[in-house]
């Protein structure tokens, strides 16, 4: 058998963020709490290192390696820059939560740099094989990183239930990705793709390979009726986790989304469709109505990206290269308004003291008028309130399916972002109407009030001017 | 008729009575030795398939590895065996009834109308002298090279994440340090204090 | 002469109940994981199977993978295991309510 060596460069960001996961392993060893940071910075260069890499080797043309398992093109680019930049902003953002609570441990910068590698094999992967190791290796390292905090039991309690349903998860994906195998033969996309469109495969058989697909990704999107994991990982796991859970690994989820239903399953589009617009009808309406009923704002949220993720699905539904980039639009402007939100609740925690009530809102203006202006901005975003970036968001993702002839879809789900809004309106008001609770000055690193106001900021001006990124979206999934 | 689907036939009744005693058995140490059964069963299934390579994996792998350290943890922790039945009996029906529809509506698929013999054809028979490892191993580090690299990274994850949620040092608790123990000088642990001596009484 | 469905519908047998296992052991954590594991042995069967009749070689390569992660996934769902009955002194299912709203 002839072997020729592959062409390793399209996959320098991989190697050279395990390499990096390595030496951070090895030279976190030496050091005591006293000099963590070296660590903290290791990582953070490790991030910057692959962004600069991934921008090096883009590609306009899709370059395939490693027998086409591996691909790279640029929705792959974007996405993994996108990667990146949240995962630096968690660390920043993460890094005084972690040192009041004793977690400030290299383990927790490995695992999430694990977590990273795993996204960002699922965003290049061509091949069922890697698409489920992509998908392990991000799990794996989440599953861990929630039970993180060994002494409380809610955390563990939270990556039990988080271990047992991801576990699910994955063998149903893997029992769907096996009838594909055996309808198609193959675990390529680019073979599977061919082999559905020349109608090799026996329908009946691809259908119910997809049902089973379909209820896995749904289950790792956190979709309903698969969503019960999400509102009790948030709420259990240590803050900075759940920031961490809430961004990145949605962009890794989208890429998945796209790999393998679009890019594998293109041919199967009117079947799949009506799975997911299901799904995505009852994330919306589900998740807006529960979060209402929520006092601990980590729930709220968790109820929040559901509904958001129902509106992700959305544009994918369309099935046309407009709505894709609305999606992929719509992640990207999710993670930034996560990460703002998520981080708002660490600024406001303190040793002993998590401001993880919808109580611990109130009467912010007084405490920190400017950080209050900031969590209003981001509220209004997710609520989709112009003139911020979420309005935007939802706008394209709505035109899309509008455009495809499903009106009432869109109907509905703008029906239901109303009530949607009437939640986080809630906790705006608690933040300029009501009386502080506690006036605890607003202490925190510099760096971290400097990213904080610049995710808010951005959250704004993307809202103003959002055509470049829209663009960007655009021409890489044209 | 061949010996292969007697043989199936057994191999496949005592994989799936080995499965449903996994799920009923009121003691978990015997669920881990009945799933001890069903992956030996199944490793003997996967010879039919001439699966060899892998059925030797399934059963070092799984019955040496993964099932000894269920079993160790099984034993480890204290589990109130009679608490942890509860609700089984009241929902075996309802659970039932919808395994068994599932089942008969997977069956309607996976049917010999779709996966028949006459459908996929008889398998290839390979000559005595074939080798499943060795056409594994050449697909695995040619053209899955890139898999087999990042299982590797999937590993040392696995290390790093088994070890940071389990190991901790209690402050209460007692240990040796070798290091200290060696380094000991006599200096450390004897003071030779110089007395005048007494009279005698 | 053995069929191909043979294969899957055992496949299939296996798949079915480790599902009931999960729903019926709902108390058990440890059992639950157990059926974790038969659903993974359900999976493995299908891509073998498959993989012979198709007379190529990916499925069994699959496997190979499924039966790392599976080791990996154990490890860590044990360890969590672990750690859960630290915390709480329990692994039953419905004292697990301290995440509720």
């Amino acid at each position: 058998m002839a072997f020729e060596i592959p062409n390793f460069a399209p996959a320098l960001p991989e190697i050279f963020v395990f390499t990096m996961i390595c030496v951070v392993l090895i030279v976190d060893l030496f050091l005591t709490d006293k000099n963590r940071s070296i660590t903290y910075l290791l990582s953070q260069a490790t991030l910057l290192g692959a962004a600069i890499l991934s921008v090096v080797i883009q590609s306009s043309v899709p370059e395939y390696t490693f027998s086409g398992t591996f691909v790279n093109d640029g929705m792959g680019t974007v996405l993994k820059l996108f990667i990146y930049l949240s995962t630096a902003v968690v660390f920043i953002y993460s890094r005084d939560y972690l040192i009041e609570r004793g977690l400030y441990k290299g383990e927790f910068f490995v695992l999430a740099l694990f977590a990273v590698l795993g996204m960002m094999v699922m965003v290049s992967a061509n091949n069922l094989l890697t698409i489920y190791l992509g998908l392990e290796v991000l799990s794996l390292a989440m599953y861990a990183m929630v039970a993180l905090n060994r002494d409380s039991s809610i955390a563990s309690e939270a990556a039990m239930k988080y271990f047992v349903l991801g576990s699910i998860a994955s063998g149903m994906l893997l029992y769907g990705m096996s009838m594909l195998y055996g309808a198609t033969g193959s675990l390529d996309h680019t073979t599977i793709a061919s082999a559905i469109s020349e109608g090799s495969g026996d329908d009946i058989v691809l259908k119910f390979a997809l049902v089973f697909i379909v209820i896995g990704l749904a289950f790792k999107l956190g979709a309903v009726p698969f969503h019960m994991w999400v509102p009790d990982v948030y709420h259990g796991a240590p803050t900075a986790i759940t920031l961490f859970i809430s961004a990145a690994p949605k962009i890794a989820a989208f890429a998945m989304l796209m790999r393998l239903l679009v890019e594998g399953l293109g041919g199967l589009l009117e079947h799949w469709q009506d799975m997911l617009i299901i799904l995505a009808v009852l994330s919306i309406m589900i998740g807006n109505v529960i979060a209402i009923a929520q006092s601990n704002i980590k729930r709220m949220l968790a109820y929040s990206t559901i509904s958001h993720i129902g509106f992700l699905i959305l544009g994918v539904i369309a099935g046309t290269s407009d709505g894709y980039a609305a999606s992929m639009f719509y992640v990207i402007v999710y993670a930034l308004m996560s990460l703002a939100a998520f981080g708002m609740i660490m600024l406001l925690s303190r040793k002993g003291f998590e401001a993880d009530t919808l109580d611990d809102f109130k009467g912010l203006n007084q405490r920190s008028p400017w950080f209050a202006f900031m969590m209003l901005i981001t509220l209004f975003s997710m609520a989709g309130v112009p003139p911020t970036v979420g309005f935007y968001a939802k706008l394209a993702v709505l035109s899309a399916v509008v455009d495809i002839g499903l009106v009432w879809l869109a109907v509905l789900a703008v029906i239901f972002s109303v009530i949607g809004a009437f939640y986080y309106l809630r906790v705006i008001k608690y933040m300029y109407f009501d009386k502080a609770v506690d006036n605890t000055p607003i202490n925190s690193a510099y760096d971290m009030k400097v990213v904080m106001s610049a995710n808010g900021v951005i959250i704004l001006l993307l809202g103003i001017y959002p055509t470049g990124l829209i663009a960007l979206c655009t021409s890489v999934l044209a | 008729m061949s010996i292969e689907p007697i043989l199936f036939y057994i191999f496949s009744t005592i994989l799936v009575l080995a499965s449903v005693a996994v799920v009923t058995v009121r003691n978990p140490v015997y669920a881990a030795l009945c799933l001890v059964l069903a992956f030996f069963t199944c490793a003997a299934v996967w010879l039919l398939l001439e699966a060899e390579f892998l059925a030797l994996v399934l059963i070092l792998v799984y019955v040496g590895a993964v099932m000894v350290l269920f079993l160790f943890v099984i034993m480890m922790l204290d589990i109130n065996l009679v608490r942890s039945k509860e609700g089984f009996i009241k929902y075996l029906p309802a659970g039932g009834f919808v395994a068994i529809l599932i089942l008969i509506e997977m069956c309607v698929v996976l049917g010999p109308e779709n996966f028949g013999i006459e459908i996929t054809g008889e398998p290839l028979k390979h000559a005595a002298d074939y080798s499943n490892t060795k056409e594994l191993g050449v697909t695995l580090y040619t053209q899955y090279a890139y898999p087999f690299e990042i299982a590797g990274a999937l590993l040392l994850l696995a290390i790093v994440a088994a070890i940071t949620l389990t190991m901790r040092r209690r402050p209460d608790s007692k240990y040796q340090d070798p290091a200290e123990q060696v380094s000991v000088r006599r200096d450390d642990r004897v003071r030779i204090v110089k007395m005048a001596a007494e009279k005698k009484q | 002469m053995i069929e191909l469905s043979d294969f899957l519908i055992l496949g299939a047998i296996l798949f079915c109940i480790s599902l009931a296992g999960i729903f019926l052991n709902r108390k058990n954590i440890i059992i639950i994981l157990m059926s974790i594991e038969l659903m993974l042995l359900a999976v493995n069967m299908n891509f073998v199977a498959f993989s012979h009749y198709l007379g190529n070689v990916d499925g069994q390569i699959f496997v190979f993978f499924i039966l790392t992660v599976a080791a990996a996934e154990a490890a860590i769902g044990l360890a969590i295991l672990i750690l859960l009955f630290r915390t709480k002194r329990t692994i039953n299912v419905d004292r697990l309510d301290s995440l509720k709203h």
